[in-house]
């Protein structure tokens, strides 16, 4: 308590140590800190440098659940019916038409006429004290579902891949609004001084897709939008540098810069100096950090048994220790995306047999193993796992053009989610759908409803955390959004 | 929801029938007066009217306010003042900022209603609306009295002065001649004067010789390719579609149009209409159609399943937003579901305006590249002929080959560019869309402008003409106030209306509100040059002061919204890319075409959008050195140093860029491969150029490449001892020495050794990356 106060009290004095003094004044804290090698958040002046710095760490609105989430984004839309959500009626009714009534007016993205129900061809069996139902696609997965919590009525108001991809990240169905991630760099800042506060890591095959609108920062400063991992060259845009410049040579022109800066700062007195400073020296210690944190080969042999991951190779598996890796660092939030979800069933390449089976074996193990692995460290209370589409599909076969092999449409009106850690509740199960998985018949879970639950989760109030611009204070669940108790109480 | 409302709805009815039943005769000086005077006036009565009603005038107060009548005497159930005090429906109970009225208010003003809400004339103030301060066309300002009458070159200064003595402030002193110099080059052409500019402008002592060098900068090519940029930002120019395809569009003769036309300094009255209508100008030229592109900027969605008719919709909605922010300052779009909540455009008003775009077609206007006319002419004629063969011979497999190959030649020897043109024998009109859902739509409504606002006159027509017309009229109290604005913001770094997107009452009021005034007025008086104003803002002494921070100034004004100082800050993205360019020397002035590509790092391994068909094949010769104005820009993935640097996608409208400070940033200005090369043609220009053959010569030269100023003496030597370790280092290490000299587009110079070039290549470095060097100070 006392040494609270002491550092409180330092703080205050070195606050008004700066508004006493001019730019100058600040610069020298910063630089004394900075010269010293000492972090940043350890040393006195932090708050001054801090200030300035928009990734600073800032307080949520109440104690949160979650610190940190790691988003598993399975882009295309994964099947929910022949993944978690077993309907028997489907293959009782296999190949009957669907009842009018349910698909009345509805807009399909590629189903004509009136498709019929396609029940699931893969196996179901119930798992764990909560007896989740997991398919045999998912082994792995089954495995940890009383870690888990599912979101059986996850429901979106888009249902092309762009709009909705779009909509699951920045609650708008139109470019421009930040998402998800901007907004809670934007709210809560970064717990690292030497990595990027909103990383994103990609994996799978090209898809259609929204791209980088996804990890936009929409009208927010672009300081908070998603910096995507490069999975070959530099992760990091820019983090080496130029061939046969070593570390010490730019060590020696960072110094050389910090110099010549440093006099200038006394001459102008633009705190803005201070800034950059600060901003070059975080980027010679990402130069060190970036490149230690993507070496996946220094991690024991039981870890990449684990994960199922091989060092060097592009993969979500890769991309899911190194998420782990990010968040143990202080990273606020990092987004997986693999794609290639989409499973029409135009060719075996994307049907249900051949091509869902094997996203599946792709995404399993590493999921499962992510959860096991935060565990075992301490870091699951903390760090909240979300996994899910942009919309599920349809509980009928597309059959597009005919085809024979088994697919389904996109389907936004009830899909599955689940979610891990930082606070919610393993073993649950959120909402129902209908006996056909069509419609949700319980608890309806809306995409506004999540954005709400999950900013709640990380001590954020969802109708708090605003920004003014043209003129409105935006939000990202702009005028919606119900808390799921559920998940959490 | 609903069945929340019901129950309020029940219990509403249950009050006017408890009221009337036993309240007896309301009284309206006794019993609701108190009432309106603690909860109302505050929001809605003398000081503010908010929502434009007013609760303290009979008159008004019966009249309504934008969101329609509030009081309908003998009728509480349907009166709007009902609903809002009870919170009922989707807008916000009233008062907002306070407890909810008691029940037994609530009862006594619904029995008041119920009994004909008697309002005697005594008390009742004779009072009007105040309009808000930007819809009232501005007039010109008396210049203010200041004491210190001495510092004041332009009344531009004597309202700035008269703001800050009445804060007992003073102004700062001018800044030296090589900052002023330095300043306004970058203000006026986006780039750092030479070191031949700052030498002649230093040993000129007339005095008039900064406004010659004024003079210099505005009559420069250069000007409009600086200027163009933040209107670019405005019109949303980029050479792709946009969304997940991004596949690539023609449309840089539009940016062309831009650059010439600021050059030219074509009056902004004329600027506006021949983006806004020119192809509905009498004898509309080539040029007045190509300006049209300001409109078919707007993003173009080609993924599979899209509506149509919803893509052009939205297409629609930008148009309007776009508008309405450049030109009026207002963000209308807020009136796209219901009356706008702050500001009195009407849901209604809204589909009027939009009206005026939605009766144009969206051709392609194609016209032949230099001196291929003829062949092109031929080429075309083919075209027809082949046409009509496969008309008659649909399976022809070699006249369907001929006829794509003749595109294909067709291509090559034309440009095109996408433009409006309005349809002919319809007028422009469109279906309100209820909720502002494009699907639900309502009555037809005429083009027509928001009712507010000044009146059409007889020569602006209901159409986009018109509109271009009304906007541009001396009337109209925005388009004037709204552009000095946002030129003062480019200069100043914040407008003197700070939200420059938003004039309305969300808006922030203006810090010199005279000032707004005077420029607006003085802009339409001067026949809307833009070179005239900004002739009269840089030539100010406000213009001309230092930017040196004191203590008094941060702890008085951190923000500078007084202008005791000029602003310093971090150069926008192009300019730091074309100062750099500039100093290193490779900096090409080759001037229009085509958009070109600068060296930009692979996207291997980072796969941003889904099918996009753009390769980026770095441009040869003198192009990838190119001003940044004429890069590429991909909208889902634009040139990496210019993201970085916080410029915007293009994707929409854009008035104010963030000016961020990051590690990033760092990264990006010290390993781009681009910037790294110039820094080794700066190297080599600091052997090439300097004279003396002495390190810390070459070492002060390349300074003042950098910054326009020679190093102080303890600066040199920083840079000579950092340049004797580097010499040292690559002396003993001759691979690195290759490494680094290698790779780029600079040649090792006559006059140095390898460990030499890569030495001096690594202060060079170092000193693009200095704050000074990409500051405007």
């Amino acid at each position: 308590m006392k040494q609270q106060g002491n550092a409180e009290t330092l703080k205050q004095l070195t606050r008004r140590h700066f508004f006493a003094q001019t730019g100058f004044g600040i610069g020298s804290i910063a630089l004394s800190a900075l010269l010293n090698g000492k972090l940043l958040s350890q040393s006195a002046a932090a708050a001054e440098i801090e200030a300035l710095n928009p990734m600073a760490p800032k307080p949520s609105h109440y104690a949160p659940k979650a610190k940190r989430i790691i988003y598993l984004f399975m882009a295309g839309g994964p099947s929910q019916v022949d993944m978690f959500d077993p309907k028997p009626k489907l293959i009782e009714f296999n190949g009957q038409e669907i009842p009018q009534e349910l698909i009345k007016g509805q807009r399909f993205a590629f189903i004509k006429g009136t498709p019929k129900l396609l029940g699931s061809p893969h196996k179901f069996k119930q798992y764990g004290q909560c007896g989740a139902p997991v398919s045999d696609l998912m082994p792995h997965t089954a495995q940890i579902v009383d870690d888990i919590a599912f979101i059986k009525t996850m429901h979106t108001d888009q249902f092309n891949h762009g709009p909705a991809q779009i909509f699951m990240n920045t609650g708008h169905q139109i470019i421009g609004r930040p998402s998800m991630g901007s907004w809670l760099t934007y709210g809560l800042g970064s717990e690292s001084n030497d990595l990027p506060g909103f990383v994103v890591l990609l994996s799978g095959e090209i898809d259609p897709g929204a791209g980088n609108a996804c990890w936009s920062s929409g009208f927010l400063p672009t300081t908070y939008q998603g910096v995507p991992f490069r999975s070959q060259g530099d992760p990091v845009l820019f983090v080496s540098n130029p061939e046969g410049v070593s570390a010490e040579t730019r060590r020696r022109s960072l110094d050389l810069i910090r110099t010549i800066n440093q006099k200038h700062l006394a001459t102008t007195g633009d705190p803005e100096i201070a800034t950059r400073i600060a901003a070059y020296e975080m980027a010679y210690r990402m130069q060190k950090s970036v490149p230690e944190l993507a070496e996946l080969a220094n991690e024991p042999e039981h870890i990449h048994k684990l994960y199922g991951t091989e060092p060097g190779k592009v993969s979500f598996a890769n991309n899911c220790l190194l998420a782990r890796r990010l968040v143990e660092r202080g990273c606020r939030f990092v987004q997986l995306y693999h794609r290639g979800w989409d499973h029409h069933g135009e060719s075996p390449a994307k049907d249900l047999m051949t091509s869902l089976p094997r996203l599946c074996r792709e995404t399993d193990q590493a999921c499962a193993a992510l959860v096991k692995d935060l565990k075992q460290r301490g870091l699951l209370e903390d760090t909240l796992v979300i996994w899910g589409g942009e919309f599920g599909r349809t509980p009928m076969n597309e059959e597009r053009g005919g085809s024979k092999f088994l697919g389904r449409d996109h389907h936004p009106k009830a899909f599955t989610m689940w979610l891990a850690g930082g606070g919610v509740k393993g073993g649950v199960t959120v909402g129902k759908t209908d006996e056909l998985g069509y419609n949700p018949a319980v608890d309806p879970v809306h995409v506004h409803d999540l954005h709400a639950t999950v900013l709640h989760l990380m001590g954020l109030d969802h109708e708090k955390l605003t920004f003014k611009f043209q003129g409105r204070d935006y939000r990202l669940t702009d005028v919606h959004g119900h808390l799921v108790k559920k998940l959490y109480a | 929801m609903l069945s929340e409302n019901r129950t309020l709805w029940l219990i509403l009815c249950s009050f006017s029938l408890i009221a009337s039943v036993s309240a007896g005769e309301v009284d309206f000086v006794r019993d609701i007066q108190p009432i309106f005077k603690a909860a109302c006036y505050s929001c809605h009565g003398p000081e503010k009217q908010k929502g434009e009603l007013r609760m303290d005038s009979r008159e008004l107060a019966l009249k309504g306010g934008s969101s329609g009548v509030m009081i309908k005497p003998g009728n509480s159930k349907d009166s709007l003042l009902m609903h809002r005090i009870l919170g009922l429906g989707d807008e916000p109970r009233m008062p907002v900022k306070a407890d909810a009225l008691t029940k037994q208010q609530v009862e006594l003003i619904a029995a008041w209603i119920d009994q004909g809400a008697k309002w005697p004339e005594s008390a009742s103030v004779a009072a009007q609306l105040k309009k808000h301060w930007a819809y009232v066309k501005p007039v010109r300002p008396e210049i203010p009295k200041v004491q210190d009458s001495a510092w004041v070159r332009n009344p531009i200064d004597a309202f700035i002065l008269a703001r800050l003595e009445s804060e007992k402030l003073k102004p700062s002193p001018e800044a030296d001649k090589t900052t002023l110099i330095r300043r306004l080059s970058l203000d006026l052409v986006g780039l750092p004067p030479t070191l031949q500019e700052i030498d002649a402008f230093l040993a000129d002592t007339s005095p008039d010789a900064y406004e010659k060098q004024v003079e210099r900068l505005l009559s420069s090519p250069q000007f409009g390719e600086r200027w163009a940029r933040p209107w670019l930002d405005l019109a949303r120019y980029a050479d792709t579609n946009g969304f997940n395809f991004d596949n690539p569009r023609q449309i840089w003769k539009f940016r062309d149009w831009v650059i010439d036309a600021l050059n030219k300094d074509m009056p902004f009255d004329q600027f506006t209409l021949e983006q806004l209508a020119g192809d509905m100008l009498p004898g509309a030229t080539q040029d007045q159609k190509i300006a049209t592109g300001f409109h078919r900027n707007t993003m173009l969605n080609e993924e599979g399943g899209v509506d149509a008719e919803e893509a052009r919709w939205e297409t629609l909605l930008d148009r309007v937003h776009t508008t309405a922010t450049v030109w009026m300052g207002s963000t209308m779009g807020c009136a796209q579901c219901h009356n706008h909540k702050f500001d009195p455009f009407r849901q209604k008003e809204f589909y009027q305006f939009l009206a005026f775009f939605d009766n144009s077609d969206e051709p392609l206007l194609r016209m032949p590249r230099p001196n291929k006319e003829a062949e092109l002419k031929q080429v075309v004629e083919e075209i027809v002929a082949v046409d009509k063969q496969l008309k008659e011979n649909k399976n022809d497999k070699e006249l369907k080959k001929r006829f794509e190959d003749l595109k294909k030649k067709r291509a090559e020897l034309e440009i095109t560019t996408l433009v409006l043109q309005e349809r002919a024998n319809s007028t422009p009109a469109t279906d309100f869309r209820i909720k502002g859902s494009y699907v639900n739509k309502g009555e037809r409504v005429q083009a027509d402008t928001p009712a507010f606002l000044s009146p059409r006159k007889a020569d602006q027509p209901a159409n986009r003409l018109g509109l271009a017309k009304w906007l541009i009229d001396p009337d109209n109290p925005l388009t004037a106030r709204v552009t000095v604005n946002r030129f003062w913001e480019t200069l100043f770094m914040r407008g003197l209306v700070e939200t420059s997107e938003d004039f309305g009452t969300q808006g922030t009021p203006p810090t010199h509100p005279e000032l707004v005034d005077y420029l607006a007025t003085e802009f339409v008086a001067k026949k809307w040059s833009v070179k005239t104003l900004l002739r009269a803002i840089v030539t100010s002494a406000t213009y001309r002061q230092s930017s040196k921070i004191t203590r008094e100034m941060l702890q008085r004004d951190p923000a500078n919204k007084l202008l005791a100082r000029a602003p310093r800050y971090r150069m926008e993205a192009e300019m730091i890319r074309d100062s750099i360019l500039a100093a290193s020397g490779q900096l090409s002035l080759k001037m229009f075409g085509p958009p070109v590509f600068p060296p930009a790092p692979e996207l291997k391994g980072i796969v941003t959008t889904n099918k996009s068909s753009i390769s980026w094949t770095v441009s040869k010769g003198e192009d990838r050195f190119r001003r940044s104005v004429y890069t590429y820009w991909r909208r889902t993935n634009p040139f990496a140093t210019f993201v970085t640097f916080d410029a915007t996608s293009r994707e929409f409208c854009t008035v104010k860029r963030s000016r961020s400070n990051t590690p990033l940033q760092a990264l990006n200005a010290l390993n781009d491969a681009g910037l790294f090369d110039a820094a080794r043609a700066l190297a080599a220009r600091m052997s090439a150029e300097c004279t003396s053959m002495s390190a810390d010569a070459r070492l002060a030269y390349g300074f003042r490449l950098c910054t326009g100023r020679h190093p102080r003496s303890d600066e040199l030597q920083a840079f000579s001892q950092a340049f004797e370790k580097e010499l040292a280092h690559f002396s003993s290490d001759a691979a690195a020495a290759k490494s680094v000299i290698k790779g780029g587009t600079v040649p090792l110079p006559p006059k140095l050794q390898e460990p030499e070039f890569a030495a001096l290549t690594m202060i060079a470095n170092a000193m693009l990356n200095l704050d000074e060097t990409i500051s405007r100070e």
